[in-house]
C-alpha cells in the first residue's frame, strides 16, 4: 500500500517541484509576501480589533485619518496583480536563464497593454474620460491574467533572444548600452503580440482579456478552491507528501497557492472596504486553523512527547522540537521520530489536520469564530496570537488552543505505542560505531582546509 | 575558511541545524562557516559565494538530481543530509560527514 503510494507521489513531487513555470509562479509570490505583511500591519493599525479604537483616534486625529493607512494598503495588496506579474516574470527568467530584469519589465508592460487605460466617469459637473489604471484590474481579480501574461511574455521574449534576433553593437559600445539594444527586437515582438491579443478581445463579447480570464478561469477555480472538499484534498496531500519525507506545502502550493492567494486578498479588500468577508478558506485560515506547529499539526504531538513519554529518544526529541514547533517548524519531528514512512503515526498525522479543518469550518459557519480578515501574517506566527490577529477575535485564539488540546488526545495512543517500542530498544541497545565516529575534530590538521 | 551551505525549501529548518553546526565548529575552533538558504536561490548563491560543500535537507531530496545537474561544472560536493541526523539535529555528525565529503572531493 505504502509502496504504491510512494510510487505515485514521488514522481508527482518531482514533476511539480521541477516544473519551471510552477516554480516561477510560486517564487514570484515570494516577492510580494513581505510587502503584503507590511501592508497588513498598516491595515491592522487602521482597524485594530479593539472596540472604540477608531472613535478614539478620530477624536485625536480628526476624520479621515484612516485614509493615510489605506494609501499604504492600496499600494501593496491593492496592486497584487502587478506585483505577481513582475515577480513571476523575474523568477521565470531566472529559471530559464534569461535576462531577469528585462523580462520582468516586459511582463509588466504586456499585462498593462491588456488593460483599459482610459476610464469614463460621470460626475456632478458632467462626464468624460481620464487616462488611468483602475485598481480593480491590478488587484486580486487580475492575478490569474497577470500570471499567464507574465509566463507567456517572458517565454516569447527569451525565445526571440535565443534565436539571436537582436541588434548587435560593434565592440567598444558599453555593455549596458549594448544590452538595451539587444532587448529591442525581442521586446517589440512581445509587445506586438499582446497588442494583437488586446485588439482580438475587443471583438469578442468579453471585451478585455481580463474579463475573459476572470470568467473562464479564475471564478471557477476560486469557486472550487473555496470548498471544504478542495481543502481536504490540499491538507491530506500535504500530510501524505510529508509522510514520504517531501516538503508537502512546497509541492501542493504550486497548485493551490495562486487560488488561495486570490481568496485571501478578496477578504482583505472586503475588510478594508468594511464589507462582509466573502471567503472561509483563505491562506491564513489554512495556516492557522488546520495545522499547529507545522504539517500534521505536530505541536500537539510534541506536547504529548514531553509530558507523557518515557523513552530517551522521544523525550529528547520533544525538548528539541518544542521551540521550533511553536513557530510552526517541525522537521526535527518528521525526520527524527520519524514520521517519514512510519505506519503507526501516519494515521493521526492525517487525521488531526482533517479534524481541525472540519471543526474550524463548522465553527466559522456557525459564527463561533469570525472569518479571517485576510491580513497577511508570517506562517511562523505562534498559536493564540495568530488566531487573534487573523480574525480580530480573541475567541479564535482560544479556539486554536482548544484544537491543540484535542490533537493531544488523538496523538496520545499512537505515540505511546511507539514509546513502548523505543523503550524496549533502548534497554537492549548495543552501541555501534560508524566510520564517522572515528573522526575527531582535534585530529584535523590545518592542511585539511 | 571553508563554507558549508545548507538548502531546504525556505531555508527555515536548515537554519536551525546550520546554527548548531556553526556552534560545534566554533567550539573546536574549525575555520568553517555554516549557513542556510532557500533552494530557490541556489544557483545565484553558489555563483556569488562559492561554497565548498552543499547539503540538502531531506525534505527536498527530490531536488537532488536536478541540483547535481545544475551545478555539475562547479566541482562542489553535494549530499542529502541523513534524515535521522537531521531530525535529531545532530550537528556534530552532519559536520563530520561534510568534512569527509570535502576531503574526498579534494583527492
Amino acid at each position: 500500500m505504502f509502496k504504491l503510494l510512494e510510487k505515485l507521489l514521488m514522481p508527482a513531487a518531482e514533476k511539480l517541484g521541477k516544473n519551471k513555470i510552477l516554480i516561477a509562479i510560486r517564487d514570484g509570490f515570494l516577492i510580494s509576501t513581505p510587502l503584503l505583511i507590511v501592508g497588513s500591519i498598516f491595515l491592522l493599525l487602521a482597524n485594530f480589533p479593539i472596540s472604540g479604537w477608531e472613535e478614539f483616534w478620530t477624536k485625536i486625529l480628526g476624520e479621515g485619518w484612516d485614509m493615510w493607512f489605506v494609501n499604504v494598503s492600496r499600494a501593496t495588496f491593492g496592486i497584487i496583480a502587478l506585483l505577481s506579474c513582475l515577480g513571476t516574470g523575474y523568477a521565470y527568467a531566472r529559471e530559464i536563464k534569461g535576462d531577469k530584469i528585462q523580462s520582468a519589465a516586459v511582463a509588466l508592460v504586456s499585462f498593462i497593454i491588456l488593460m483599459p487605460t482610459c476610464i469614463s466617469f460621470e460626475g456632478v459637473k458632467g462626464s468624460g474620460t481620464i487616462s488611468a489604471l483602475a485598481f480593480e484590474y491590478v488587484g486580486s481579480n487580475g492575478i490569474f491574467l497577470a500570471l499567464i501574461v507574465s509566463v507567456v511574455s517572458v517565454k516569447i521574449f527569451n525565445w526571440a533572444y535565443e534565436k539571436g534576433w537582436t541588434i548587435k553593437m560593434p565592440n567598444g559600445v558599453p555593455p549596458a548600452v549594448a544590452d538595451s539594444f539587444a532587448a529591442l527586437i525581442p521586446s517589440s515582438i512581445v509587445i506586438g503580440f499582446f497588442f494583437l491579443i488586446r485588439i482580438g478581445f475587443e471583438f469578442t463579447t468579453f471585451e478585455t482579456a481580463h474579463k475573459f480570464i476572470y470568467t473562464v478561469l479564475q471564478m471557477p477555480l476560486q469557486g472550487i478552491g473555496n470548498t471544504l472538499g478542495a481543502q481536504m484534498v490540499y491538507s491530506t496531500f500535504g500530510s501524505l507528501f510529508w509522510f514520504f519525507g517531501i516538503n508537502g506545502p512546497a509541492v501542493t502550493n504550486t497548485i493551490f497557492g495562486p487560488i488561495m492567494k486570490v481568496l485571501t486578498i478578496e477578504n482583505l479588500e472586503a475588510f478594508q472596504a468594511g464589507l462582509p468577508l466573502p471567503n472561509i478558506f483563505t491562506g491564513p485560515f489554512s495556516d492557522f486553523f488546520t495545522c499547529y506547529g507545522g504539517g500534521g499539526s505536530t505541536l500537539s504531538l510534541v506536547i504529548v512527547m514531553m509530558l507523557f513519554c518515557k523513552s530517551k529518544r522521544i523525550t529528547q526529541l520533544g525538548k528539541l522540537s518544542i521551540v521550533p514547533g511553536i513557530f510552526g517548524i517541525n522537521e526535527p519531528i518528521i525526520f527524527g521520530l520519524p514520521i517519514v514512512l512510519n505506519p503507526v503515526l501516519i494515521v493521526p498525522f492525517i487525521v488531526v489536520p482533517s479534524v481541525n479543518l472540519i471543526l474550524s469550518t463548522f465553527a466559522t459557519n456557525l459564527g463561533i469564530i469570525p472569518y479571517t480578515t485576510g491580513v497577511a501574517l508570517p506562517w511562523t506566527t505562534p498559536i493564540g496570537f495568530s488566531g487573534y490577529l487573523a480574525t480580530g477575535s480573541l475567541v479564535a485564539g482560544l479556539w486554536q488552543i482548544g484544537l491543540l488540546i484535542l490533537g493531544c488526545f488523538i496523538y496520545y495512543p499512537f505515540i505511546k505505542m511507539l514509546d513502548k517500542k523505543y523503550l524496549k530498544d533502548e534497554e537492549e541497545a548495543t552501541n555501534s560505531e560508524s566510520e564517522i565516529e572515528d573522526i575527531s575534530f582535534e585530529d584535523l590538521s590545518a592542511e585539511d582546509f | 575558511m571553508k563554507k558549508i551551505f545548507l538548502f531546504c525549501s525556505q531555508g527555515m529548518s536548515t537554519s536551525l541545524l546550520a546554527k548548531k553546526m556553526q556552534d560545534v565548529a566554533e567550539k573546536h575552533k574549525l575555520p568553517i562557516e555554516v549557513k542556510a538558504f532557500s533552494h530557490g536561490e541556489i544557483e545565484g548563491i553558489v555563483e556569488k559565494l562559492n561554497p565548498d560543500c552543499i547539503l540538502l535537507g531531506p525534505q527536498v531530496k527530490y531536488l537532488y538530481d536536478e541540483t547535481v545537474k545544475k551545478l555539475k561544472d562547479c566541482n562542489i560536493p553535494i549530499a542529502v543530509i541523513d534524515s535521522l541526523d537531521y531530525g535529531m539535529m545532530d550537528a556534530e555528525k552532519v559536520l563530520k560527514k561534510a568534512i569527509v565529503l570535502m576531503k574526498k572531493n579534494k583527492k
